[in-house]
């Protein structure tokens, strides 16, 4: 059994979002300063992954990250737009 | 010789797709503008989407006639063979038929080229000439760029960069049907631009490639944006596959007492599902199973019990292998269908408890992949896994009661472009962590208590 708490960074997994093998860095990572969303569900059989990540994020980071309600991909979509249109606005 | 495969003739095509929100028992939640906190209306969706696509997301017709010029394309593989999958039942020696619809003979592999032709025709019609998209693994960005080749329209892929990298062999397959794939985050758009300016080596996300495809397709009256699973309009195209299997079973007598796809978007579950929901809505007895990747360790280990979706035990009671409802935070637990790539009317339908939910690991789910190309042949996308997975599983649980049942379930693709996961399953990168006795006795105190199925 390697030791799984050395050094997570590098251990590889099937994303279910993206389709392929990355590592948990990238989970991380993934959307910004925080991780993705399914971290835990993901990982939580390679190693001890929410123990991990309390240890090293805020309440708030952690409140944000996990203990936020879902959105659905409507208002996310909506929700992208105004910000494109917003961002074309600004360049213009 | 046995009979295997079950085939239409091409003018037995469905001219209709099946549109489930006529047939719904309760009606879902229309969708409101984050921004307005009004109802959603086709104005908000105008900038990406044109209007007659629109008018299908929100229509609740029943039957959609399919568009000649759709029909055409769809000939160029469809209606795809009905098989039955006899190696893999002489393999598990349980009381089981299983019957597989074989989507991965259309020209990208997969299923989701039966929306990304629609979605390309009626672009087309609607006068757009450049269609803007974001893919994770390249099944969705191979699919619209051959479709818009079909009608002639530019297609522009944003592939997310750490996929773009690994999966050269499908940013290939693009460019062969005259996309532009181009790895996100990039300078093309002000939303890529500032991540690189923070994160020059940013290898990308989801997240960041649809906020690029949208941001292209915005603003631009060429332009329009394309989504390949979620949206209603999606999983409408996408009926045409139980549509022609409930004519080709009729062919044979049988009527499945399961039918199961796998649900990441939900697309090519309810391809397959929705015209079998509509049967059980109507009062057919027929499971319906949703499966969904997890990593959950009690498949193996924990007990097979009722347990709550939520911390706050608010959610209906799910039956599955479970560790316990605080083992995890709320919004994680429960999986796909409660994050927000998940399909409104797949989360709907298990909310209404129409149809079950599965949830199985991805080491398990390889394993039955294995199992699957070794008695069938043919090599499954690796979603396609969880699928066979389900599979394997109920036909266990058949053999367990006793009781004869016939499995219908949806092969949505092959997994020829996809070899490196099965590199990764085999040489032993993708590996469990035992969890020890302690974290087990512990997690497992959470669902003391808790009735058993």
């Amino acid at each position: 059994m390697p030791d799984r708490e050395a050094e997570p960074d590098a251990y590889r997994i099937r994303c279910p979002k993206l389709g392929g093998e990355v590592t948990f860095a990238y989970c991380r990572w993934e959307q910004g300063e925080l991780p993705c969303s399914r971290v835990i569900l993901c990982w939580q059989t390679h190693f001890p992954v929410q123990a991990y990540l309390k240890d090293r994020l805020s309440d708030d980071e952690w409140d944000s990250c996990f203990n936020t309600p879902p959105r659905d991909k409507m208002t996310t979509l909506l929700e992208l737009i105004e910000a494109a249109k917003q961002r074309k606005d600004t360049a213009s | 010789m046995k009979q295997v495969k079950i085939f239409l003739d091409e003018s037995e095509m469905p001219r209709q797709w099946y549109n489930i929100l006529a047939d719904l028992p309760t009606p879902m939640s229309p969708p409101l503008h984050p921004g307005t906190g009004q109802p959603v209306g086709p104005d908000d969706l105008a900038p990406v989407f044109p209007m007659n696509l629109i008018e299908q997301e929100v229509s609740t017709e029943r039957w959609i006639d399919i568009p000649e010029e759709v029909l055409d394309v769809y000939t160029l593989w469809r209606p795809s063979p009905l098989y039955r999958a006899r190696g893999l039942e002489k393999l598990l020696d349980a009381p089981v038929k299983i019957y597989y619809k074989n989507e991965g003979v259309s020209p990208p592999g997969s299923h989701k080229p039966n929306t990304a032709v629609a979605q390309a025709y009626y672009n087309k019609a609607f006068g757009i000439k450049r269609l803007s998209t974001e893919t994770g693994a390249g099944q969705w960005g191979s699919a619209l760029s051959m479709a818009c080749q079909m009608f002639g329209l530019e297609c522009r892929v944003f592939m997310v960069k750490v996929s773009y990298e690994q999966k050269p062999f499908r940013g290939l397959m693009m460019k062969v049907w005259g996309a532009n794939c181009i790895p996100s985050p990039s300078d093309k758009t002000q939303a890529g631009r500032s991540v690189l300016a923070e994160s020059p080596d940013s290898p990308g996300s989801l997240g960041i490639a649809i906020s690029e495809a949208i941001e292209d397709a915005v603003g631009d009256p060429d332009a329009r944006y394309s989504l390949g699973s979620v949206l209603n309009h999606v999983l409408l195209h996408q009926t045409i596959i139980g549509l022609e299997a409930q004519k080709q079973l009729e062919k044979i007598g049988v009527y499945p007492d399961i039918v199961l796809g796998c649900a990441g978007g939900g697309s090519n579950f309810a391809g397959l599902c929705l015209p079998f929901v509509r049967d059980k809505i109507h009062g057919k007895d027929l499971t319906v199973i949703a499966v969904e990747p997890t990593s959950c360790p009690t498949m193996t280990r924990g007990p097979f019990a009722y347990d709550f979706g939520d911390k706050a035990q608010t959610t209906p009671l799910l039956a599955m292998h479970t560790l316990g409802h605080d083992f995890v935070p709320a919004p994680i637990h429960a999986g796909g269908l409660r994050y927000h790539g998940m399909a409104p009317i797949v989360s709907h339908l298990a909310k209404e408890k129409i149809i079950e939910c599965q949830a199985y690991d991805q080491l398990r789910t390889f394993e039955a992949g294995i199992k699957w190309a070794q008695t069938e042949g043919f090599i499954p996308a690796p979603e396609t896994n969880h699928a066979i997975a389900a599979v394997i599983q109920e036909a266990v649980k058949a053999k367990e009661e006793g009781k004869e049942k016939t499995i219908l379930f949806n092969w949505s693709g092959h997994g020829i472009i996809d070899l490196a996961a099965y590199d990764a399953y085999l040489s032993g990168a993708l590996q469990h962590y035992e969890m020890s006795d302690e974290e087990l006795a512990r997690a497992l105190k959470a669902i003391e208590g808790l009735p058993k199925p």
